[in-house]
């Protein structure tokens, strides 16, 4: 009897930690025999097929692809988690914007000798965002420089010039007013990250590396050029105010009452899916410039990153950068995820050439592979993105109510980034 | 002396008999519950230590209460914990109300179609949270808004998504959501009292709504405390509804209840203040919980 009733605790006890356990298997990497095994998180559509094409060609180096939850979405929360508990992937889609966080989170390795040999692969400002003083941690894949999206069939029914400089799109934002009491030129930018693009075009970093200290400028002189045009032009009532990405905005690029939309590259997908009533009538042109400086913004663009506990650097980094210029894997990401390609030898794929018929069979990519080269290249993102981001976006969010202004968010960002750093023990130069 | 040793024995007994279907609860209890929330108290003491660019990595040194220093002077935390108790303290009397009314409604004798609207009250309940705060936004947003787009046409401004319009807002879709269930809990008590118990008041010359004021809802008092606890904790989890409305409010704050703050640590790699702000928040409603049912049970006695 008691013999019975022991069994059949040990039994439940086993059943029990049976269940338990199962919640927590690591990853296992690093095998002693076999093909090197790397692992890969990322999210965006066609990463898996260009895994898939390596694994095909390289059977001593197998990378096993796991599609995680975007980014801002979940992704980098996981990530964090698991570097934290140690089980973390070799390889990660990261962000720039994100990638000096977990830069500066001590999360990443360096691979710089390893991508040495393809260095002039990536032009300067690109690598600048996947590493601080010409080191590399991973290895960019795309960038998002930004351009103009306009109607073009209402521009030229209203007899109104595509606007070169920002002078001329105040001017033109009046006439569009004019020309029709209900329509705007453009919604106001309040996505941090979208705004983010602006400032970097006119040439107001966040963020600089000053030594062995980080510089937090958000309220910087040249911010405060930026953020007062957008200011003038909400102020002056040429200016939408929708959320960003609402459907509000959609309907309104749709039924002609948002006449453009200044954004980054995948903005063209972002129009296109989301405004099927006006195909065929939109156009894309330089973004506008401010005076006579020829420099375009970036919003947007990702690398895969090398992560700290990466028993294979060498390996991963050889497999990201095949991804990253391999012809056929860039093809592929052009075709599945729509990315402008990052590398010189991926921006001369002819699948850029495509006309698009959304855009009016404007060969809308080939505009932006000439603008990638014109990214203002001072830009720097800063090591805690998710606060600034977080604090700009609140402070943005209240300009539409009218409860606060451009200036007034940029300086809450500015003072809970550089609260957000010292508290975290960062050294930050003044 | 041996009646006492028969007993241990019988006890011990029992206990070993009991072990297979106890165990197995207690395993997972101590692993998913009292492990994480250990974790969290332990973490919520720690903090990690950086220096110049951050690129060496971090180091993490004990920080005493350092963290939770940081947590009472947080400005933004303090605020959501004072936003999710002024939308408790109009929602929950307004939600329970209701329900309560409604429960009545349903257990009296003379309505009909009781079965009908048992199901259709609770149905609200059965929607997935998201789902239904999705919905809402619908219903809110500026620019899609039928009721706003209604009110436009006979010429009244009306916004639902302004910085003062935003708790009622949250509110509305919270009672929207949970009245039917907080009904079915007052229901399911109100089916419990004694059918001699009404009839005898019904003798002594009470029914109808005296009856249900003066002896139905007496007797569901435990009922009614369990619903009360259960919204306040509710109310001081609020995630869903103010994280799904952010789209359409883009005012509305990315710390606007203490667990959008406490994610908001932890998405910016600060762990152990997370810690720290779940740790404050977990006993600010433990410590309201016992005070809510420890000041109804002196008023029972």
């Amino acid at each position: 009897m008691l013999n019975r009733n022991a069994r059949l605790t040990a039994a439940a006890v086993i059943a029990a930690t049976g269940i338990a356990l199962t919640g927590c298997t690591g990853s296992t990497e690093a095998s002693t025999s076999g093909p090197v095994k790397i692992t890969f998180w990322g999210w965006a559509s066609g990463y898996e097929k260009s895994v898939a094409l390596w694994n095909e060609s390289h059977p001593d180096i197998q990378v096993k692809y796991e599609a995680i939850a975007n980014g801002g979405a979940g992704g980098y929360d996981k990530m964090l988690t698991a570097a934290k508990a140690g089980t973390a992937p070799c390889l990660t889609q990261i962000g720039y914007e994100t990638f000096s966080s977990f830069l500066a989170a001590g999360m990443l390795q360096d691979v710089s000798q390893y991508v040495k040999p393809q260095r002039a692969e990536f032009p300067d400002w690109v690598w600048g965002n996947v590493g601080i003083d010409g080191a590399a941690y991973g290895v960019p894949v795309d960038t998002a420089p930004m351009g103009m999206f306009y109607r073009s069939d209402l521009f030229t029914a209203a007899g109104i010039a595509v606007p070169k400089t920002w002078e001329e799109f105040k001017a033109a934002a009046a006439a569009v007013k004019t020309a029709d009491p209900k329509a705007r030129i453009m919604n106001l930018p309040t996505d941090p990250y979208l705004y983010a693009g602006f400032a970097w075009q006119g040439d107001a970093p966040w963020f600089g590396v000053n030594g062995d200290a980080w510089t937090v400028s958000l309220d910087s002189a040249a911010g405060s050029t930026v953020a007062g045009y957008w200011q003038d032009l909400f102020d002056q009532d040429l200016v939408t105010s929708h959320p960003a990405f609402d459907a509000a905005l959609y309907s309104a690029w749709s039924n002609g009452k948002v006449w453009a939309e200044v954004g980054p590259v995948w903005s063209a997908s972002l129009i296109r899916d989301n405004a099927a009533g006006s195909a065929g009538k939109w156009a894309v042109a330089a973004m506008p410039r401010w005076g006579t400086t020829d420099a375009v913004g970036n919003s947007g663009g990702s690398a895969t990153a090398v992560m700290k506990d990466c028993a294979n650097p060498k390996e991963a980094t050889e497999f990201a950068m095949w991804m990253s210029t391999n012809d056929t894997s860039v093809s592929n990401l052009i075709e599945s995820a729509a990315i402008l390609p990052a590398s010189t030898s991926g921006l001369a794929n002819a699948a850029l050439d495509k006309p698009e018929s959304y855009y009016g069979g404007q060969a809308i990519y080939q505009l932006f592979r000439t603008e990638s080269a014109k990214v203002n290249s001072s830009w720097r993102w800063g090591p805690v993105m998710s606060t600034t981001a977080a604090a700009l976006g609140d402070g943005l969010g209240k300009v539409h109510t009218k409860s606060a202004t451009f200036q007034d968010a940029l300086g809450r960002a500015q003072t809970d980034t550089v609260s957000a750093l010292t508290t975290q023990g960062f050294s930050v130069s003044k | 002396m041996s009646h006492v040793t028969i007993q241990r024995r019988s006890r011990r007994r029992e206990l070993r008999r009991a072990a297979p279907f106890v165990l197995p609860f207690l395993l997972l209890f101590v692993v998913v519950y009292l492990v994480p929330t250990g974790y969290s108290v332990v973490e919520s003491f720690f903090s990690l230590k950086r220096s110049g660019l951050g690129l060496g990595g971090a180091e993490t040194v004990f920080a005493g209460f350092g963290n939770y220093v940081r947590v009472f002077q947080d400005g933004d935390f303090i605020a959501s914990l004072g936003r999710v108790t002024f939308i408790g303290v109009i929602q929950v009397p307004v939600m329970l109300g209701i329900a309560l009314i409604l429960a009545l409604l349903i257990d009296s004798s003379v309505s009909t179609g009781r079965k009908f609207f048992r199901v259709a009250y609770f149905v609200p309940y059965g929607l997935p949270g998201v789902i239904a705060a999705l919905v809402w936004s619908f219903l809110y947003a500026p620019t899609l808004s039928p009721i706003t787009g209604f009110f436009a046409s006979i010429g009244i401004d009306v916004s639902f998504v302004t910085d003062g319009a935003l708790p009622f807002s949250i509110a509305n879709i919270l009672t929207w959501a949970w009245t039917g269930y907080n009904t079915i809990l007052i229901f399911a008590a109100l089916q419990a009292i004694p059918e001699e118990t009404m009839e005898a008041a019904a003798l002594d010359g009470c029914s109808g709504w005296k009856a249900a004021l003066l002896i139905k809802v007496p007797l569901i008092r435990p009922a009614l405390l369990l619903t009360l606890v259960f919204s306040i904790i509710g109310t001081f989890q609020l995630y869903n509804e103010p994280v799904t409305m952010k789209s359409v409010a883009p005012n509305l704050p990315s710390t606007y209840t203490p667990i959008m703050a406490a994610l908001r640590s932890l998405t910016a790699n600060d762990f152990n203040y997370a810690a720290a702000q779940s740790v404050v928040l977990g006993a600010l409603i433990c410590v309201l919980s016992v005070f809510v049912f420890r000041a109804s049970a002196r008023r029972v006695d």
